[in-house]
C-alpha cells in the first residue's frame, strides 16, 4: 500500500521533469533572463541598442558593418548585432520567444515581409519617430505592406524577389538561349548535364528550394503564378489552389527531382542549393539576389561565367517572381524606443541601403537607388530586372492573417509529399483546398 | 536499490508501533517533516506549478506572444488530437459486369476514396492509413494525422533504438569490463560521441547523409560501387526514421554502456571463480550469473533511456524539420511556428501521460524483481 503510492508519486514525478526538460509550453522557461543592467556597469551613459538581424550570405557582415559607422558617429551609443537562424521559420520561433516574455533584449527586429500583420503589436509606430519624412522615398507597395491599422510597423530595408541564375559559360558550350519557358528550362538543363555529366559525376542541371518549409511556399508560388494557376488564396479571401494549371505546373516540377535536379533537393534552402551552385555543380539555380554578390567571391567556380534572369513562364506567358524581402522594426518592449528607432532609420537610410546594395547586392527599397550610378555598377540586374522586382508576387500573408504560417504550413506539405512522389498533384491540392477551408473558413473557387 | 530498502524499512517501523511513540520519536518526526519541507517546497515551486499550469492552458485557446483575449474551450484540444474514425470502403464496381474494378497499371483493386467516405463534420477526418480485415478494406481516419504520425514515429524510435542501444550497450560494457592494457583510455574515449552536444551531432550527420557525394555515407556507397545515384537519406520516408535511429545509437550507446558497465563492477569476483570451479562456461557464467545479477542496472539504463527517448525533439527538429514530426517536434511546431499555445500544451499532457505509463510500468517491473 504504502509502497505503491511510493512508487506512483515517484513515477509522477520523473514525468514531470522529463516533460519539463523537453520545454514544453511553458514560456517562462524559454527565453534567457534579460540583463539590462550589465553595461551600466561600465558606463552609466552607454546606451546600446541590440539588432536582431539574418545571416544568409553576407548579410551579417554588413549589418555589423552598418552598426560599427553607428556606433562611431553616435558618442554613448553601441550597436550590437545578434545573429539570428537562416530559417525563416526558425527565426520566427526566436522572435516570438522574445516576445512571449517582453524581453527588453532586442531593440530593433528584422522581419519579413509576410510579418507585420501577424507581429505588429509588438512594434511601435516609426511614424511617431520620424519615418513620415522618408516613407515616401521607397516602393509603396511595401510601406502599404508595412502598415497596420494606420502605423508604419517596420521600415523597408531590401526587398526580394526570386531569380534564375545561370552559367553563360555552359549555354554557349552547348549553344542555348536563356530559357524563357520551364519547358526550355527542362530541356537545356537535361542538354547540360547530359554532357557535363561525363567529367564531372556530381553534376545537376538545376538547383532550387524544396524542403518543407516557407522557402517551398515561395518557389511554389512562383510555378503556379507563372503558369497561370492564381496565388493560392486570392487577396479577396477565395480559395484559389485546387486548379489545372497549379496541378499541372507543380506535377511538373515533380518531374524534375531526380532528372535535372538531385533527388536531395527535396531537403534543399536556399544556402544548400548554393553550394552546389557555388562549386560549379549546377547549370541553373533560383534564388534570391544575394546570391549574386556570394557568387562573385574569391573561391566561387562560377565568379565570371554567370548571370541572371527573370524565372522562366509558364502559360501566363511571363515569368513570375515571388516578394521576399525584409524590414526593420521596433520593439514596444525596448528601453530606448528614440535610440532604437533612429538606429533602423538609419540601416534603411539612402546611404544605409546603398552601402548594401554595392557591397552585397541586396535590393534597395528606395527607388531613386535603381538609377545610381554606383549601385548598378555593383549589380547591373538592377536596371534590366527593375521590372521583376516592382511586379513580385505577393504570398497571401495580408488575407489570411494571423494565420498565415499554418496556410503555409499546409501548402508547403502538400507540395512537398507531391515533390517526394507520396501522392499526385490533383489529390494533394483536391485534400489542401479542404484543410484550407476548414482553416480559413473561406470559400473556394 | 539500497537505499530504498532502507527507505521502506525506516518507515515500516514507526507505523508498527504507533501508540508507542516516545517524546523523542514524536520530536524526531517533527524534525524529519522540518527537513523534508525545503525539498518539496522546490518540487511543487519548479515541477507541479509549471504543470498544473500546462493543464490549464490546454483547456484554452491561448495563442503564443500576444495580448489577444483567451477564451475556455473544455476538451476541444484534446478531441482534435485524438479523434480516430474507422470505416469500410466499399469497392468501385463495373457498372456492367458487377465485378471490382481493377486498376489497370499496378494490378491492385480499386476502393472508394477515403476522402469521399470520412467525416468532415463537425471537424474533417483525413485519410490516415488503409488496412485489409477479413478481405475487406478499412480506412483509418483521424482529424490531427501529423500529431498520430508523430506518436507513431516517436514510438518506433523508441522501440528500436533503445533496443538496439541496449545490445550494443551490453557487449561493450563487457568489452570495457575485461582487463587488456589502455583500458582505462579507451573507456574515456568510448565517452565521446555522448559528450558532444546533440545539435551539433545531429548537424554533424545531415552533413554526412548529405545527399551527394558531399555526404561520406554518398561517397562510400559510390566508391563501392552499391548506388548508381546519391541517396537523399533525409527527403525519403523509408530511409528518414533508420537514419534518425542510427544517430541515436551513434550517440547514447555509450550513456547504456557506462551504466551497464557500472553494473558490472558490482560483481564479486568469487561467484565467477567458484562457477569456473563447478566447470561452467563462460556462456553459462553469462546467463546464469551476469545476466541475473546485471538486471537492476539494467532497468534502471531503460529507464532513463526509454524516457529520454520518447521526448526525442533535438534531432527530429535538426534534420527533418517539418517534414516528419516526433512528438515533441510536433509540440513545437503547434507552439512556436502556429503560436497555438492551448494545443501545445495539450500536447504536452499527451506525452507526459505517455512517459507517466512507461515510467510506472518500467517501475513495477523493477520492484517485482525485489520482492
Amino acid at each position: 500500500m504504502l509502497k505503491s503510492k511510493w512508487l506512483f508519486g515517484f513515477a509522477l514525478l520523473l514525468a514531470a521533469i522529463m516533460l519539463m526538460s523537453a520545454g514544453c509550453g511553458e514560456p517562462e522557461e524559454i527565453v534567457d533572463e534579460p540583463e539590462p543592467d550589465e553595461p551600466e556597469i561600465v558606463d552609466p551613459d552607454e546606451v546600446v541598442i541590440t539588432v536582431a538581424a539574418g545571416a544568409v550570405g553576407m548579410e551579417l557582415e554588413l549589418t555589423r558593418d552598418l552598426a560599427e559607422m553607428y556606433s562611431e558617429a553616435n558618442d554613448g551609443v553601441t550597436v550590437d548585432v545578434l545573429d539570428t537562424p537562416d530559417m525563416a521559420d526558425d527565426r520566427l520561433g526566436l522572435y516570438l520567444q522574445f516576445f512571449e516574455a517582453r524581453s527588453p533584449e532586442v531593440d530593433v527586429y528584422q522581419i519579413d515581409v509576410i510579418w507585420p500583420g501577424d507581429l505588429a503589436e509588438h512594434f511601435v509606430d516609426l511614424y511617431e519617430y520620424g519615418a513620415d519624412a522618408v516613407a515616401d522615398d521607397h516602393f509603396p507597395a511595401i510601406i502599404e505592406n508595412n502598415t497596420v491599422d494606420g502605423r508604419l510597423v517596420g521600415i523597408p530595408w531590401f526587398t526580394d524577389a526570386g531569380l534564375l541564375y545561370y552559367r553563360t559559360d555552359l549555354l554557349e558550350k552547348y549553344e542555348l538561349d536563356v530559357p524563357e519557358t520551364w519547358d526550355d528550362l527542362e530541356e537545356a538543363a537535361q542538354i547540360i548535364q547530359d554532357g557535363e555529366r561525363e567529367e564531372n559525376p556530381d553534376f545537376w542541371g538545376f538547383v532550387w528550394q524544396g524542403n518543407a518549409y516557407e522557402g517551398l511556399t515561395c518557389d511554389a508560388l512562383e510555378w503556379i503564378a507563372s503558369n497561370d494557376g492564381g496565388e493560392i488564396i486570392s487577396p479577396d479571401g477565395v480559395i484559389t489552389i485546387n486548379n489545372e494549371n497549379a496541378i499541372e505546373i507543380v506535377d511538373q516540377a515533380a518531374g524534375w527531382v531526380g532528372t535535372i535536379s538531385p533527388e536531395g533537393v527535396t531537403t534543399m534552402a536556399e544556402e544548400d542549393s548554393r553550394a552546389v551552385w557555388h562549386a560549379g555543380n549546377a547549370a541553373f539555380m533560383r534564388n534570391w539576389p544575394y546570391a549574386y554578390a556570394t557568387s562573385l567571391e574569391e573561391g566561387s567556380a562560377v565568379a565570371d561565367v554567370f548571370d541572371v534572369s527573370p524565372l522562366p513562364a509558364g502559360r501566363s506567358g511571363s515569368g513570375a517572381a515571388t516578394l521576399g524581402g525584409w524590414q526593420l522594426a521596433v520593439s514596444t518592449y525596448s528601453e530606448n524606443p528614440e535610440i532604437a528607432a533612429d538606429v533602423a532609420l538609419f540601416m534603411a537610410s539612402h546611404d544605409g541601403q546603398k552601402y548594401r546594395a554595392v557591397e552585397g547586392t541586396f535590393n534597395p527599397t528606395i527607388m531613386d537607388l535603381y538609377d545610381d550610378d554606383e549601385v548598378l555598377e555593383a549589380a547591373p540586374f538592377f536596371d534590366t530586372l527593375y521590372d521583376v522586382f516592382i511586379n513580385a508576387v505577393a504570398r497571401p500573408s495580408t488575407v489570411t492573417a494571423p494565420q498565415y504560417a499554418a496556410v503555409s504550413e499546409l501548402f508547403y506539405n502538400a507540395v512537398h509529399d507531391v515533390l517526394t512522389g507520396q501522392t499526385n498533384a490533383a489529390d494533394a491540392f483536391e485534400i489542401l483546398e479542404l484543410d484550407l477551408e476548414e482553416l480559413t473558413g473561406f470559400p473556394s473557387e | 536499490m539500497a537505499e530504498k530498502n532502507d527507505h521502506e524499512s525506516s518507515k515500516k517501523r514507526p507505523a508498527f508501533k504507533k501508540t508507542g511513540l516516545s517524546d523523542l520519536g514524536k520530536r524526531e518526526e517533527r524534525l524529519a517533516l522540518k527537513l523534508l519541507l525545503p525539498a518539496l517546497i522546490i518540487i511543487v515551486a519548479i515541477a507541479f506549478y509549471p504543470l498544473v499550469q500546462v493543464f490549464y492552458t490546454s483547456f484554452t485557446d491561448r495563442v503564443f506572444a500576444s495580448g489577444e483575449e483567451t477564451s475556455f474551450v473544455g476538451f476541444d484540444n484534446y478531441r482534435r488530437l485524438l479523434s480516430v474514425h474507422i470505416t469500410e470502403l466499399e469497392p468501385v464496381l463495373d457498372e456492367s459486369s458487377g465485378e471490382q474494378l481493377v486498376d489497370s497499371d499496378t494490378g491492385e483493386k480499386i476502393f472508394e476514396r477515403p476522402l469521399d467516405v470520412l467525416p468532415r463534420e463537425p471537424r474533417r477526418y483525413r485519410e490516415y492509413k488503409q488496412f485489409d480485415f477479413f478481405g475487406k478494406r478499412y480506412v483509418i481516419g483521424a482529424t490531427d494525422t501529423n500529431f498520430i504520425d508523430g506518436v507513431q514515429n516517436t514510438l518506433v524510435f523508441t522501440v528500436v533504438s533503445v533496443l538496439i542501444e541496449l545490445i550494443l550497450g551490453l557487449a561493450i560494457a563487457l568489452v570495457v569490463n575485461s582487463k587488456f592494457r589502455f583500458r582505462g583510455s579507451m573507456r574515456a574515449a568510448m565517452l565521446v560521441p555522448w559528450a558532444v552536444i546533440t545539435v551539433v551531432s545531429a548537424r554533424m550527420w545531415e552533413w554526412m547523409l548529405a545527399p551527394s557525394r558531399i555526404g561520406m555515407f554518398n561517397a562510400l556507397l559510390d566508391r563501392l560501387g552499391v548506388i548508381d545515384s546519391p541517396i537523399a537519406f533525409l527527403a525519403s520516408g523509408s530511409y528518414q526514421l533508420s537514419a534518425l535511429i542510427a544517430v541515436d545509437v551513434w550517440k547514447t550507446t555509450p550513456f547504456m554502456a557506462l551504466l551497464l558497465l557500472a553494473g558490472l563492477q558490482t560483481m564479486p569476483e568469487d561467484i565467477f571463480e567458484a562457477a569456473e570451479i563447478d566447470g561452467a562456461g563462460k556462456i553459462r557464467q553469462f546467463f546464469a550469473i551476469t545476466l541475473p545479477l546485471l538486471k537492476p542496472a539494467m532497468a534502471v539504463a531503460l529507464i532513463f533511456r526509454t524516457l529520454d527517448a520518447l521526448r526525442v525533439f533535438d534531432i527530429f527538429q535538426v534534420m527533418l524539420g517539418s517534414s516528419t514530426y516526433s512528438m515533441a517536434s510536433y509540440n513545437y511546431f503547434q507552439l512556436i511556428n502556429n503560436r497555438n499555445m492551448g494545443l501545445a500544451s495539450a500536447i504536452g499532457v499527451i506525452i507526459f501521460i505517455l512517459i507517466f505509463v512507461f515510467a510506472i510500468s518500467y517501475i513495477k517491473m523493477l520492484g517485482a524483481d525485489e520482492e
